[in-house]
């Protein structure tokens, strides 16, 4: 009897425990939406207060986060840096396309973060701020929806797990 | 021990501070070419379409595909408009919004000094400048630190123990301006213990970055330890911001000329702070067809003129006149 309370309780705690992860997982996406907000209003301020250069712009907007998306800015930094004759758009395509697995942004964010490049470094300072306001615009609205199906799927989640390790003891029992 | 290893560095400016900034196709052919040719280069010339071009002391040579200079027209090595674009793109270290005030201008400026001319398809807005699209010409003027080179010069400039003589250089083009201006700031910045000549403190409005060749705001050439500098500021307003916060001694800039450049200049000395400048010209006569300069000139403004020349190799001293009674004080 007591080796199935055990057992019963361990599967509970076990399937909730999996329910959290899940509903972690669901708040990461809008999370790292903003930290790369963040990290391109650090850039624009570089870019068009200081009119720094590329790379250096990009070595202190990664400097300045400890997210998973600032490996993105830190690849895009060293593409530039290295002598391989990268322009500013292919290293930055480059680098999204290494780290965005690395992430928990989906598709839909990799296409916006990828036509960002398409005008980086190749017009004047103008040119460069209405890009990177654009740009954040953009992902704005993604953390918007992103945000929204966290709300629905958190509690969800976490409801399956509880739920669902009950369920199943029942079942067993 | 540190300037040491700035001097080692300064050994080959080419392989450092240019040849990386080409595009890859011409950077492996310059690469073959053997240094010790490269010794006393002055220019690098790129166009579209055409060849590519070394110039030094002996004249301009073609390159061949090989790396080889020559003066006959087998096997070059062509740069196409491709090339040109991305060795600009290269030089803009893929940051062309950073340098657009420059290429305004025609020209921007690579770390240590070396100046880039630029020609191509001009885009304007509202009568000046925007941009310059299609680039069919880019010429890379290497700039070379020579310490010492103005030896002869200074005893002209330096008057007494605690004070210099207002000075202008005048020069044609390519004639070591800039090379002679940047060791005369240096000099007297630090002082020179045979002439008895401490130093004073000099305020250096380096608008285009080329003699003290900033690089994030701290000068790679040396220019002397009493310096401040002013890197990439306008003349006219630099030289006011100068002499309102930093009380300098010794105002030292670069090619005068342009409207407002006169008044600048009178305000420094009507500050009492001395002024070193350059100006081009073959000779002092033909300054005065310049109303700026003639503006100065008249004014008696400058105590010294200095006369250079590419007679001797480029940095010969030609003249040294007095400005007040207009005699010549040497030869």
């Amino acid at each position: 009897m007591i080796l199935k309370i055990i057992g019963s309780m361990l599967i509970i705690t076990a399937s909730s425990f999996i329910g959290f992860i899940y509903s972690r997982e669901c708040a990461k996406r809008p999370q790292q939406l903003r930290e790369i907000q963040g990290m391109l209003q650090i850039l624009e301020n570089e870019i068009s207060f200081l009119s720094n250069l590329l790379a250096d712009a990009f070595e202190k907007a990664y400097k300045s986060n400890r997210d998973a998306t600032s490996l993105i800015f830190k690849s895009a930094f060293e593409n530039l840096c290295d002598n391989k004759g990268y322009n500013a758009q292919e290293a930055w395509e480059l680098a999204v396309r290494d780290n965005i697995k690395k992430t928990s942004l989906n598709e839909e964010d990799e296409q916006i973060l990828m036509s960002f490049g398409k005008m980086l470094g190749n017009s004047d300072v103008e040119g460069q701020v209405s890009n990177i306001r654009l740009t954040i615009n953009q992902l704005k609205m993604q953390e918007l929806k992103a945000e929204e199906t966290r709300k629905k799927n958190e509690s969800m989640y976490r409801a399956l797990g509880v739920l669902g390790g009950i369920a199943s003891v029942i079942l067993l029992l | 021990m540190i300037a040491e290893d700035k001097v080692e560095d300064k050994k080959h400016p080419l392989e450092n501070e240019i040849i990386p900034y080409i595009s890859q196709n011409l950077r492996d052919v310059l690469k073959r070419i053997d240094y010790s040719s490269l010794a006393d280069i002055e220019e690098i010339r790129l166009r579209a379409c055409k060849p590519v071009t070394l110039l030094n002391s002996a004249g301009d040579w073609y390159v061949t595909e090989n790396g080889r200079l020559t003066r006959t027209r087998i096997n070059l090595c062509i740069a196409s408009q491709i090339d040109l674009t991305k060795t600009l793109e290269l030089m803009s270290e893929k940051s062309i919004y950073a340098y657009q005030d420059e290429v305004k201008n025609g020209f921007i400026t690579l770390r240590g000094g070396h100046r880039v001319g630029i020609a191509g398809r001009v885009v304007m807005e509202n009568g000046s400048v925007k941009n310059i699209k299609d680039i069919s010409g880019l010429n890379i003027r290497i700039s070379r630190e020579i310490p010492g080179c103005s030896e002869q010069v200074i005893r002209h400039i330096i008057c007494g123990s605690r004070d210099i003589y207002n000075t202008l250089i005048i020069s044609p083009p390519q004639c070591g301006k800039t090379t002679l201006l940047r060791d005369i700031t240096r000099i007297v910045s630090d002082g020179l213990p045979s002439l008895n000549f401490t130093g004073l403190k000099v305020g250096l409005v380096d608008e285009r970055s080329e003699i003290a060749a900033c690089y994030k705001g701290v000068p790679q050439n040396n220019v002397g330890m009493r310096t401040d500098v002013l890197d990439g500021c306008p003349k006219v307003i630099g030289m006011d911001m100068m002499l309102r916060s930093m009380s300098p001694r010794v105002i030292v800039t670069d090619e005068i000329g342009n409207p407002g450049d006169r008044d600048a200049v009178l305000r420094v000395l009507n500050a009492g702070v001395k002024i070193i400048t350059t100006a081009h010209g073959y000779s002092i006569s033909d300054l005065k067809a310049r109303r700026e300069v003639l503006g100065l000139i008249e004014e008696k403004a400058f105590d010294r003129y200095i006369v250079l020349s590419n007679a001797n190799g480029p940095g010969t001293l030609e003249e040294v006149v007095d400005g007040l009674t207009m005699k010549r004080r040497w030869p």
